[in-house]
């Protein structure tokens, strides 16, 4: 990275408490002479560390005066907002939250816009999502690129962030540039999401079951890749501003069918599935839309109609637009990115993970 | 394997031995080569190409007349360096100059080399290698440059290696070590070929800009003749598997070859695959700036070859105890389909990516790593035939779909057309069929008007009194002949 030619004083991070805030708060901090400042609704916690000279101020971003005041009081020349709200897995393909996932995304964006407006913020980075396209689930998503369109219904959260990235892309003017990126779905040191349930299949006996051809293709992120790409942005808008008013799409760049994905997990932590049963696509549609009527009665199971088809859903972008103009490209490879997720997951359930086989 | 054997295989793998009919019947080569005009020192180097090798001499025999002769010449002097640096019966004196001088020998008019010993197998091109010489001198000079300049890389590698080999040890250490040797022994014939290329306006002059990809293109080949000849190699007292890779696997070079060290093994020779299918993305980005259908096939034949020998070898044990090839039947096939164009190609790419894919094992500590080059494979291919576009999602997005409504409408008109044909077509049959079969009654005897005029009487049936006759006449017959 090219951290000499531009210099970073303030930076303001919104969801810094979080697991991709956390993680933009130390890549910021290796500018050493920037001053980082982390708002959220719980102070910095011990699954996601940020840095010791970070400051923290509690603030909500749904209610408008209290992000203001916040903002107005550090009055950063640069503001990144990831704080977002994201639905668990079992509420991904349902209505129930959406109007709290709108207040909290759409609304929050908007008064977090407000501020900095108010605040004289310079650069403003809208942590969006891939999801904004790839959660239209009806079509597969090869090599996507930034000129594909925002699908209008998807689901709640895809929805969200469309809905909020658009309103941070026309608020770009000479006075306040913005940017959007969109990552991939997301791992690494503190994930609560993705390897936690990829993990949980082994003890529920799920990992046998391979549905659709185990061939479609997914883009994973490491996250300090993406924190990465969000200094990248910053020192473009506060330079060139080659990037004001566009969206990207950061990801590893290293796609792989998602069932190997889960295999080379569960292989880190030493299980391999003993059979391989290959679903066809809709007959574990059908399979979903049975075992949501069980959980209905019983309790959690991965298995239901959304998630059928998101796993045998193709997914990845082209990384291209990030590369040309951020000058973005990953740092931790995605092999790399898989075994360091599983170590840090395994650390948090306090198990050892067996040796790997190989000398080296 | 004997005429039983064969006809055994190919019964139970009936598409294979299609593939082989269809490319003995239908494959026409792009250009075919005129031998009656051939000079007698032509006709020599041509008997050697065919005897050097067979699955090159077919190849270069159907590139472009431009330049077939060109592409012959330096596979020959190629061939001639290497039957030198191979006889181990030289000593490394006499070697030394030989290999560095060799690209002034192809100016020396009857030049020729009699000093190989007898049981190196393509001794004769040498000590004839006059009719290379005098073929060489009626090349091009922009050709015959090229040539000289790639003898003169290729030699001087070769010598560096021989005395390397002599004063000290040269066995593979490093991957770089590895990708250096290839590239002598194969990248360069790559550069070589590719300025051919573009000198006779059959490539892209960008792919003289990037020297990656025709590296790639050698590398990608010789990588692949180093894992599937391992056992072959071994037993010959040659070792190229670089001991950065197999060290990770075995203690000892020659524990790969041990039953109790198979799983460690075939991991390593996974990992060896790894390796080479790094190049894969930039060979098909090499065949994507081809101009010319023959030195396309020229280029691809190979490449499918590889990539289908690689998947072959990948996890496969066999490799560790004898030569494994593909079958004759698979060979058609894939020649076939290098010969068509690039998206035929990448399809076969990306079927045996695929079927690399599918061997994949969890257990081999690479694992992800051949996923992440199978994806990349896979994530190139696409880049070039996208499967979909932006301006086709937009059209989605929004609701409307004129282009797609009005193929659509067009497809549906064509096929009730067809349909209409097709039911056109049964009426005629069925006429004709009808007709023939009245004809023929009526040949034989057939009264249409009696039956006529019974069925305009109503009697759809034959009367019952004529079944009780033909009864009792039966009856007769039999009484008769009792």
């Amino acid at each position: 990275m090219d951290g000499d030619t531009t210099v970073l004083r303030k930076v303001l991070i919104t969801g810094g408490s979080g697991f991709v805030g956390s993680a933009i708060a130390r890549a910021f901090a290796e500018h050493p002479a920037c001053a980082i400042t982390v708002v959220d609704l719980t102070p910095p916690g011990p699954t996601h560390v940020v840095p010791e000279q970070a400051s923290f101020i509690k603030a909500d971003i749904t209610v408008q005066d209290e992000i203001c005041r916040a903002v107005c009081q550090v009055e950063p020349e640069v503001l990144i907002h990831t704080a977002g709200f994201i639905p668990p897995l079992s509420e991904r393909f349902g209505r129930k939250l959406q109007a709290l996932v709108w207040k909290v995304n759409v609304q929050g964006t908007k008064n977090v816009l407000e501020a900095a407006k108010r605040a004289g913020v310079q650069a403003l980075i809208y942590t969006s999502s891939c999801c904004v396209i790839t959660d239209d689930l009806g079509i597969p998503h090869p090599n996507i690129d930034e000129q594909w369109p925002v699908s209008p219904s998807s689901l709640i959260y895809g929805e969200s962030k469309a809905a909020a990235e658009a309103s941070v892309l026309k608020a770009s003017a000479d006075t306040l540039v913005t940017c959007a990126l969109r990552p991939s779905v997301l791992c690494g040191p503190g994930d609560h999401q993705l390897v936690p349930a990829i993990h949980a299949c082994i003890a529920k006996f799920e990992t046998p079951f391979v549905i659709g051809d185990g061939f479609n293709l997914w883009d994973v992120t490491y996250v300090t890749n993406v924190a990465d790409a969000h200094v990248l942005a910053a020192e473009n808008l506060l330079s060139s501003k080659t990037a004001a008013g566009e969206v990207f799409f950061i990801q590893n760049n290293e796609p792989v069918p998602f069932r190997d994905f889960c295999l080379a997990i569960w292989a880190h932590f030493g299980h391999y599935p003993p059979i391989e049963l290959h679903i066809p696509q809709t007959l574990a549609y059908i399979a979903g839309f049975l075992s949501e009527c069980f959980t209905w009665l019983r309790g959690t199971t991965t298995l239901s109609r959304g998630s059928a088809r998101d796993a045998c859903s193709v997914r990845y972008a082209s990384g291209e637009k990030a590369k040309r103009i951020l000058g973005y490209e990953a740092r931790v490879g995605f092999d790399d990115a898989v075994r360091l997720s599983c170590e840090d997951y395994a650390r948090r359930l306090g198990i050892e993970l067996p040796a790997q086989k190989t000398k080296y | 394997m004997g005429l039983a054997t064969n006809a055994i295989y190919y019964t139970f793998h009936p598409s294979q031995l299609r593939a082989i009919i269809q490319w003995k019947v239908w494959h026409n080569p792009v250009h075919e080569r005129n031998e009656k005009d051939d000079t007698e020192t032509q006709k020599a180097c041509f008997h050697f190409l065919d005897r050097t090798s067979r699955s090159f001499s077919a190849v270069i025999k159907e590139l472009h007349p431009e330049l077939l002769l060109p592409v012959c010449l330096f596979y020959l002097v190629l061939r001639g360096l290497d039957t030198i640096e191979d006889d181990t019966s030289i000593p490394l004196e006499t070697k030394e100059p030989l290999l560095r001088n060799f690209k002034d020998f192809l100016e020396q008019d009857g030049w020729n080399f009699t000093g190989n010993r007898p049981e190196e197998k393509d001794r004769e091109l040498l000590v004839q290698f006059h009719n290379v010489v005098a073929e060489f001198k009626n090349t091009k000079p922009a050709y015959r440059e090229i040539i000289k300049d790639i003898t003169d890389k290729m030699g001087n590698g070769m010598a560096d290696y021989c005395r390397k080999a002599a004063l000290e040890d040269a066995s593979v250490k490093t991957i770089e070590e590895y990708d250096l040797y290839c590239h002598y022994v194969a990248g360069l014939v790559g550069e070589g070929l590719t300025r051919l290329f573009v000198e006779a306006e059959f490539g892209n002059p960008a792919l003289l800009k990037r020297p990656r990809l025709h590296k790639s293109m050698g590398l990608f080949l010789q990588k692949t003749n180093i894992i599937r000849d391992i056992k072959e190699d071994e037993d010959d007292g040659r070792r190229f598997w670089p001991k950065e890779i197999w060290s990770k696997h075995v203690d000892n070079f020659e524990d790969l070859f041990k039953l109790e060290n198979r799983e460690a093994a075939l991991n390593c020779s996974s990992e060896m695959v790894l390796n080479a299918l790094e190049h894969m993305d930039e060979c098909i980005f090499y065949l994507a700036g081809l101009r010319e259908q023959s030195v396309f096939n020229f280029c691809c034949i190979p490449q499918t070859m590889a990539i289908a020998t690689l998947e072959l070898c990948f996890r496969n044990p066999a490799i560790f105890e004898r030569n494994v090839k593909i079958t004759k039947g698979e060979a058609c096939q894939l020649m076939f389909e290098s010969t068509q164009n690039l998206r035929v190609a990448c399809d076969t790419f990306r079927t045996y990516a695929r079927r690399i894919h599918k061997k994949n094992s969890p257990k081999d500590p690479n694992f992800l790593k051949i996923s992440i080059v199978c994806g990349k494979i896979e994530k190139f291919i696409e880049v070039i035939f996208p499967s979909q576009n932006a301006a086709d999602a937009q059209r989605r997005v929004e609701g409307q779909n004129p282009a797609k409504d009005e193929a659509r409408a067009k497809e549906d008109a064509e096929s009730r057309k067809e349909i209409m044909f097709m039911m056109a077509l049964m009426v005629v049959i069925m006429v004709v069929i009808v007709a023939v079969m009245l004809g023929v009654a009526w040949a034989m005897g057939a009264r249409f008007d009696l039956a006529w005029k019974e069925l305009r009487n109503g009697n759809l049936r034959p009367p019952k009194q004529f079944a009780e006759r033909d009864a009792a006449m039966a009856g007769q017959v039999l009484h008769q002949e009792l």
